[in-house]
């Protein structure tokens, strides 16, 4: 690499410090305070590229739910030219790998299955969960438009949904959980449509930074084509002109650990992530880098569904997940139940990590079978992440239980079972749930990991990216992880697969909208 | 400042080990003679014609020079003495008579390829993924996330050593050719 080419270094380190004026702002920008920091106007200080080596009407960056939501929309929208840059070698990102539970309220299987939802109290769900720290603008068009997201995905691009699902923190089964209980389902198929609808899409092609013009409008980008993931000298600089706008839609930053420690400094590398390896911030950092602001990056999710004996998110989440309100879980300290099952993923992740040891969820045959799917209890086992006894003493033993405190306390929970009240933690417990008494029993540790950053770019309704000076950054559009504000202090299971197609197709809508710069 | 000036020692004698590490490493292993497609005519069995003056093979090793895949594997089979990632699989191709030229066309600067090229002599993946279906723990050709489709290079790679996509978040203990 040539000293003088323009790269993502020269631009976080010196261009940054010159935009900002200084190493305080710097901190305080990356830190997610609000300084009086330069309009984006100022900030567009960087010469233009003479010639752009490559023009299109919008740019996508990213290849997840919402990028290829924002994609199709964009193509659709009336924009010509559509181009989906993705740094690593798959598409997909996070959404590849995800479970496939997609929130939607008001839905047909939600009443083939007796299930009352509306749109305000999934609402009031995501609120309460997330501290009232969302902004409620933004979590009202998540929750107000998610019926007709999950439609879209079923009508237009033929996705399939087999099973309702419930996740800790709703106060009903909401989660339509796709065909194969992977977000492929969907990401797969949006692929397909956006490649038959005539979307570009180019793989190994890495953001090095924005560029914008005299009136700070985002007028292209500085990318890296042909890169190898992780070398950031790899690949050929090339120049990509927006002439309507620019989709960011990188997702979020769990796998990024010197910018998640910056914000929670407990997040060390001794801390797991379920997320796949790309999931870092320099996108979002190169969009502060132009102006736009960001919003509560400190509060970072951990999944408290995850095992220590197995790698990334794995099998257990989808054991212990579909076992809350069926199963107990315990601390085997003790023997003894610790928190509410049912509660959501904040309240539970830190009541394990005060435990300061791997807590343990417990179903019994008639619970799995019924709950959990037959791949992942068979993956889980095979890994030996879940584990299977004759008895609950040989279950006990195995963990070095109290088997007597342990029994009577699953004794205990039995008879809330039986009369669907939970009076120690006030668990919810479901209509069909059984006593945990059908032999072989199984059991599962559970050790939270990184598994979602709710803080990210602030946007409004439209999804265009607010700046420092509270007005949009022109021509610049955010969806999906990489936003901030939607869910708060804690985003409920689920409601990412929303969140990201609902704000991914405003986003492309607007950005074909978008009046053409030159 | 004694401490400094020890520092500084630890620094510079650190440095030059680490240097002579990566430099071993990188002779000893995987790091190949700089690639050439004027080299496109070698036959693969012709260990010297790229690896100048260094000896590749061990001391009593038959003279491969004019040996070609089907002749390796007369000694080199699944039992016994396998091959299976002990090669750059670049060298499976050149001792089949598959050449830089064939998959690269003619070119001075040869690109990275999709897996279209794999999949024009090899077969459809699909193919491929029923032929796998009873690997253990899992058959690494077909996946929830990508189907049959995840690009063939991601794991087995022609100019490096080879490797396990899939052990990324999954404990799938695969031998990968």
């Amino acid at each position: 690499m040539k000293k003088d080419e323009p790269t993502e270094k020269t631009l976080t380190r010196r261009n940054f410090l010159k935009i900002t004026g200084g190493s305080a702002a710097v901190a305080a920008a990356v830190a997610g305070g609000v300084t009086l920091l330069p309009s984006p106007a100022d900030a567009a200080c960087d010469a233009l590229p003479k010639k752009w080596d490559e023009t299109y009407d919008v740019i996508v960056i990213g290849s997840g739910f919402a990028g290829l939501a924002a994609a199709i929309e964009a193509k659709n929208g009336g924009a010509k030219d559509v181009v989906v840059l993705e740094k690593m070698p798959v598409h997909g990102g996070n959404s590849i790998i995800n479970g496939g539970d997609f929130c939607a309220a008001g839905t047909k299987m939600q009443k083939e299955n007796g299930v009352e939802d509306s749109p305000e109290l999934l609402l009031k769900d995501m609120l309460r969960a997330g501290a009232y720290l969302n902004h409620p603008d933004l979590a009202k068009t998540v929750a107000y438009n998610s019926k007709e997201a999950l439609e879209w995905t079923e009508s237009y691009l033929g996705c399939k949904y087999a099973k309702l699902n419930f996740h800790g923190g709703h106060s009903v089964k909401r989660a339509h959980g796709t065909i194969n209980q992977s977000g492929s389902e969907v990401v797969n198929k949006e692929m397909a449509k956006a490649k038959e609808i005539g979307v570009k899409i180019m793989m190994r092609t890495k953001l090095v930074k924005f560029l914008s013009n005299k009136e700070g409008r985002i007028v292209g980008l500085e990318v890296r084509k042909g890169y190898k993931f992780p070398d950031d000298n790899s690949g050929k600089i090339v120049f990509m002109k927006a002439k309507r706008a620019v989709v960011l839609s990188s997702g979020g930053f769990s796998y990024d650990v010197a910018l998640r420690q910056i914000h929670d400094p407990r997040l060390t590398d001794k801390l797991g992530s379920t997320n796949h390896l790309g999931a870092t911030g320099e996108a979002l950092l190169a969009a502060c880098a132009r102006g736009a602001m960001d919003v509560q990056m400190d509060w970072i999710q951990l999944g408290p569904w995850t095992s220590p004996d197995e790698k990334g998110f794995g099998y257990t989440p989808l054991f212990c997940e579909p076992l809350v309100g069926y199963g107990l879980m315990v601390n085997p300290k003790t023997g003894k139940r610790f928190f509410k099952e049912t509660g959501n993923r904040k309240e539970r992740a830190d009541a394990i990590l005060l435990l300061g040891n791997p807590a343990l969820i417990i179903g019994d045959s008639y619970a799995v079978k019924k709950q959990v799917v037959p791949h992942a209890l068979k993956g889980g086992m095979e890994i030996g992440a879940i584990k299977k006894f004759d008895t609950l003493n040989d279950l006990a033993k195995a963990y070095d239980m109290p088997v007597d405190v342990f029994t009577t306390q699953v004794t205990r929970w039995n008879s809330f079972v039986e009369k669907r009240k939970d009076d120690d933690l006030d668990c919810m417990i479901f209509k069909d749930a059984k006593p945990t008494v059908e032999a072989p029993f199984y059991a599962a540790r559970l050790w939270p990991k990184v598994h979602h950053t709710m803080g990210g770019l602030v946007i409004n309704q439209d999804a265009q990216v607010m700046g420092f000076d509270f007005k949009p950054v022109k021509g610049l559009y955010a969806a999906g992880e990489v936003t901030g504000g939607v869910h708060g202090a804690v985003r409920l299971g689920s409601v990412a697969m929303a969140d990201c197609i609902v704000f991914g197709r405003i986003a492309g809508k607007k950005a074909a909208g978008e009046k053409a710069w030159g | 400042m004694k401490n400094q000036s020890h520092a500084k020692m630890i620094i510079v004698v650190g440095s030059l080990l680490g240097l002579l590490v990566v430099v071993l490493f990188s002779q000893l292993l995987w790091a190949a003679p700089k690639l050439e497609m004027s080299k496109s005519g070698v036959k693969g069995g012709d260990c010297s014609a790229c690896h100048v003056q260094k000896k590749m093979l061990p001391e009593k090793h038959a003279d491969t020079k004019a040996m070609n895949w089907e002749a390796c594997k007369a000694c080199h089979n699944k039992d016994n003495l396998s091959l299976t990632g002990k090669l750059p699989n670049s060298h499976h191709h050149m001792l089949a008579d598959v050449n830089c030229v064939k998959c690269h066309g003619k070119t001075k600067k040869p690109e990275a390829l999709t897996m279209e090229q794999c999949v024009a002599c090899h077969g459809s993946t699909t193919k491929l993924a029923e032929k796998t279906k009873d690997v253990k723990p899992t058959n690494p050709h077909t996946s929830p996330h990508y189907g049959t489709e995840l690009d063939c290079n991601l794991c087995h790679k022609q100019h490096a050593k080879s490797e396990n996509y899939c052990a990324q978040c999954h404990k799938f203990d695969f031998k990968v050719p």
